[in-house]
């Protein structure tokens, strides 16, 4: 889904597919790569609903899979390190 | 206040910090909530004996989750029972159309443009169960990155493989998520608005 108007700016959708979940977790570091996604995402609608898509399923990830450790292991832990010499 | 002492006030608040953390990978690792507590034990136990080899303490915690994973291995050695087999290896590719090839065309367009209802009603519950379904090596990379907030070289760390290796595996353990949550919503009618669309 290139547009008319793509330059060397863009990149392919499978491109920006294959880039999204580094994107979106911020391990993309080179600034031009940051740009060339960004620049796909402003112009490609599928892929700007996939990412959107995938920051909300990354959030409900994260809340959905959070633990809470039990008193009694919290308890456990702390007579352990008491313990440490 | 000896450096002895200095040592062990910083592993007590770095612990403290991340008991729930541990506590949460540890249950993803042995599915049972009182082996995930005695996990959680015995690797405080190893990291404080070990205490000496971490070298920086801003990476304290994939030097934790990997000794926790490594305890987690030798239990299984000892049991003699071993995590379910994946389905999907760490193939040579990176490439995640590798995996969409594999995939139904139904679920590469709904894939492709997806409603984004459809994650609202999805319920926490049905994902967690998702996520507890993939293959551990998934599930595992998952849970680090998206839960935890590793970065992708502290999850390398912690699983002890290549940082590529662990970006394919969150493309091809996002994407396999997806479909399970994407089939789980066709049985439950969820979906169906969307279903129509890309039948007709």
């Amino acid at each position: 889904m290139k547009t008319k108007d793509s330059h060397n700016h863009d990149i392919g959708c499978l491109q920006a597919i294959e880039a999204f979940y580094a994107y979106l977790d911020g391990e993309i570091e080179d600034p031009k790569s940051i740009e060339e996604f960004e620049h796909h995402m402003r112009h490609c609608r599928s892929c700007y609903s996939r990412a959107d898509v995938e920051r909300l399923l990354t959030q409900r990830i994260a809340e959905s899979a959070r633990a809470k450790a039990p008193e009694m292991l919290q308890d456990r832990l702390r007579a352990l390190m008491d313990k440490f010499e | 206040m000896t450096k002895r002492d200095e040592t062990r006030a910083f592993f007590s608040r770095a612990i403290e910090e991340n008991m729930d953390a541990l506590f949460g990978v540890a249950l993803r690792l042995t599915r049972s909530g009182a082996d995930a507590e005695d996990l959680v034990a015995e690797a405080v136990i190893k990291a404080w004996s070990a205490i000496n080899t971490l070298e920086d303490r801003k990476r304290f915690r994939p030097w934790m989750f990997r000794i926790l994973r490594n305890c987690s291995i030798s239990q299984y050695r000892k049991q003699s029972v071993r995590p379910a087999e994946s389905r999907y290896e760490d193939g040579d590719d990176d490439e995640l159309a590798s995996l969409l090839n594999q995939q139904p065309d139904n679920f590469l367009t709904w894939w492709a443009n997806p409603e984004r209802e459809f994650f609202n009603d999805v319920l926490g519950e049905t994902i967690m169960s998702e996520i507890e379904r993939l293959p551990e090596a998934f599930r595992m990379t998952i849970i680090l990155i998206n839960v935890e907030g590793l970065t992708y070289d502290e999850a390398a760390e912690v699983l002890d493989i290549p940082t590529g290796t662990v970006r394919s595996r969150m493309k091809r353990g996002r994407t396999l998520l997806q479909k399970a949550l994407w089939e789980q919503a066709k049985e439950a009618g969820l979906s169906s608005d969307c279903l129509n669309e890309i039948q007709r």
